[in-house]
């Protein structure tokens, strides 16, 4: 246990000191004006952080999901313009039907596609993120109710660029008839296939992005003069930061909850807590630092909206905090009152 | 850069399910004859009788050493019990601020005596103890606090006034802050020092305080000369402050900080169950029930630092920050998802607690730290100078 957290704290710090160096606003605004991060690829790969999760005897780093929420945080933390988390996730997927990782970014599609008995795909997706920029894609489809994972090449669906408030690259997936590169079946997935991972992926993302909020808010509370002091001085100031804090300490722990819970096969329980609790952290979070920032934050040339409109796009993927809300919200009602406690208390 | 603050995740082991199991079928039945009223009050409600029978079951002083009287169990297995007690609103408050509070002082600064003396009447839920920090003038600021101890022969005497201080009328003893010596006008909080204080001692007088329920928990307490001896003061002279504040380290994380209107919610699960449901309904339910998850999560994560003995200041801030206002935001939900109107109508459980905790939840943000004093806590330590 010991060993692992090293790994996994080792493998954080390593990709703070990379993003540190590499991630700055010019390369966020050069993604989002539609040009790949391609150096930033190819020196992630050599991180050995996209099969992180992917088993030690699939050449990977063998890593739980509690193991690489640190890793996780870290690239939301710098809003790292790449699909680094969908890389990871689809090939852990991959590893877990034992298909081949291939090398490059990859998009995860979480809807649930029909798999046709010629082998071939039809299903659609209203927006995958990532989708433009990525070699492969990676989805479940389901053929006699088995699901299978499935990974396409980019020469077998269309994609056609979608406006988002993140600005990452997103498109909408419709496929009929499609070509299928590799499939095979999985167990245990549940009846939302990949959404639940992804939306536990998003919940620690938000975690980061407002770790970084709150460092910049308070760096300028300190910084930044009115009335012949520093704003940070005014409690006003101090107390919607200190509510920053808060929200961002319950993204956080919601984001290792649901590691918690994937790596005991309940990622729905997961997504249900994480995505709900940081998705409410993400908004309360984004206005209050644009509050503290003032007009300046506002502005495009600022850092801030970098973080805040993913903050804004993520709580949107997988699910968003009401849509995973009503899940869990329905099972709590159908169970009854009484289950209530014993629930909380059995995880 | 990393996080400010460290949540490292701290399950209950599932061994510890039987004794979960017993506290539950003691509370089953139990709670048969509390209305709905008295379990709005939870871990305000005094019931002696109640908490002798769980002394007896030993779930008071579970954590502290059988030399004592305790029960030398794991701070994971006093979790389990208090937070099923909370979850049930059981009046815990006969025990509750010696078990929570002055116990574990005792053990970390009480001489032999005093420990040998209190301990073993705490545990067995026979003694009640209360906090004596705030001053008519003295609120917040409490380190501007006027009350006197003046060293005399074989002990101190006290004068001064204490106010809000909650069950004073029923307990035994106090624990009090007192200034010994002077602070400076930079270092206010310097020469104070913490007393156990027998409160049927001769000068003590206690003056009931209605609040807004129309009942009295809280007390003004007049000090005209107490004479307190020697063996009696806490830790060290002048060192008041900070036991007084590392206090309330552990205070502030424990499940009593979101669990307040945990009853709540079930019977308003129940409630929609019996009407047609609408999605936003399910939403609302489902977005209290994730956050009562991650706030469980973040107290847990508290226990298991204060265990391995840091000093998790930070957090327990940040965990009484969100929990308090979790738990005085859930009369107003459930306003929301129920016509709830403002009767109290004696008898129905759901509406009683509903009117009690619709009044009550405003001293939430209040007690043991307000909420704006938790924030200036946190802004500090998140490097706000």
């Amino acid at each position: 246990m010991t060993d692992d957290m090293n790994i996994s704290e080792m493998l954080a710090e390593q990709l703070e000191r990379f993003f540190t160096d590499t991630v700055d606003r010019n390369l966020l605004v050069q993604v989002e004006q539609g040009t790949a991060a391609t150096d930033l690829w190819q020196e992630l790969e050599g991180l050995g952080i996209c099969s992180a999760l992917v088993s030690e005897a699939a050449g990977g780093a063998g890593l739980s999901w509690t193991d690489a929420e640190a890793s996780l945080r870290t690239i939301g933390r710098h809003g790292a313009p790449a699909p680094i988390a969908e890389t990871m996730l689809a090939n852990w997927v991959l590893s877990q039907a034992s298909l081949t990782v291939p090398e490059g970014p990859i998009a995860v599609s979480t809807e649930l596609f029909t798999l046709n008995a010629d082998g071939t795909l039809n299903g659609s997706d209203s927006s995958v993120a990532w989708l433009p920029s990525c070699q492969h894609l990676v989805l479940i489809a389901l053929r006699n109710g088995q699901a299978h994972v499935c990974r396409l090449g980019q020469d077998n669906y269309p994609t056609a660029q979608q406006e988002t408030l993140s600005r990452e690259p997103h498109s909408a997936l419709n496929l009929n008839s499609a070509k299928v590169l590799e499939s095979a079946p999985i167990e245990g997935l549940g009846t939302n296939g990949l959404k639940p991972y992804l939306a536990c992926i998003r919940a620690i993302q938000i975690s980061g992005a407002l770790e970084q909020l709150l460092e910049l808010s308070v760096e300028y509370g300190n910084t930044r003069e009115q009335f012949g002091r520093p704003i940070g001085k005014f409690q006003a100031i101090q107390h919607s930061i200190a509510n920053l804090a808060s929200q961002t300490a319950a993204a956080q722990v919601a984001g290792m909850y649901a590691c918690r819970q994937i790596d005991a096969g309940n990622a729905e329980k997961g997504a249900m807590v994480a995505k709900v609790r940081a998705g409410q952290s993400a908004g309360v979070g984004a206005e209050i630092a644009h509050q503290v920032f003032g007009a300046i934050g506002f502005t495009d040339e600022h850092i801030l909206h970098y973080f805040t409109r993913r903050l804004w796009q993520w709580r949107t993927e997988a699910g968003s905090e009401y849509w995973w809300a009503e899940q869990l919200g329905k099972e709590v009602i159908s169970a009854g009152g009484e289950a209530l406690w014993p629930s909380i208390t059995s995880q | 850069m990393t996080s400010p603050f460290r949540f490292n995740p701290l399950q209950i082991p599932a061994e510890l399910e039987p004794l979960r199991q017993e506290v539950r079928a003691f509370l089953l039945e139990a709670k048969q004859e509390w209305s709905g009223w008295k379990v709005g009050h939870s871990w305000t409600g005094f019931d002696r009788e109640f908490s002798l029978e769980v002394g007896k079951r030993g779930w008071i002083g579970m954590t502290w050493p059988k030399q004592y009287g305790g029960h030398d169990r794991s701070s994971l297995e006093r979790y389990v019990v208090v937070e099923e007690m909370l979850a049930v609103g059981a009046p815990l408050g006969s025990h509750w601020f010696g078990d929570r509070q002055s116990g574990p002082l005792l053990l970390r600064l009480g001489t032999e005596e005093q420990r040998q003396r209190l301990l073993p009447s705490i545990v067995k839920g026979e003694i009640s103890f209360c906090i004596g920090l705030s001053e008519p003038d003295s609120g917040s600021d409490l380190a501007s606090i006027r009350s006197k101890a003046i060293k005399v022969d074989g002990g101190y005497r006290l004068s001064g006034r204490k106010i809000w201080t909650t069950n004073a009328h029923l307990s035994e003893y106090m624990i009090g802050l007192f200034r010994t010596g002077a602070g400076t006008s930079k270092i206010k909080h310097e020469g104070l020092s913490q007393f156990l204080i027998d409160m049927s001692s001769s000068g003590i007088e206690i003056r009931p305080i209605a609040d807004l329920t129309g009942e009295g928990h809280f007390n003004e307490i007049v000090f005209d000369d107490v004479f307190v001896p020697d063996n009696m003061i806490v830790g060290q002279e002048g060192n008041g402050w900070v036991q007084a504040t590392s206090e309330l380290t552990f205070e502030r994380s424990q499940p009593d900080r979101f669990l307040s209107c945990y009853p709540l919610l079930p019977l308003t699960i129940d409630a929609l169950n019996q009407q047609t449901n609408d999605r936003l309904s399910t939403r609302q339910i489902g977005q209290s029930v994730a956050d009562l998850i991650v706030l469980r999560e973040m107290s847990l994560s508290v226990l298991g630092q204060l265990d391995e003995g840091k000093t998790p200041s930070q957090e327990a801030a940040l965990v009484k920050d969100l929990g308090n206002s979790y738990e005085q935001r859930m009369p107003t939900l459930v306003r929301e998802l129920l016509d709830s109107p403002g009767i109290v109508e004696r008898g129905d459980m759901l509406s009683e607690l509903q009117g009690y905790l619709t009044q009550s939840v405003p001293s939430f943000s209040l007690r043991g730290g307000t909420r704006e004093i938790l924030r200036g806590i946190i802004a500090k330590g998140l490097g706000l100078k």
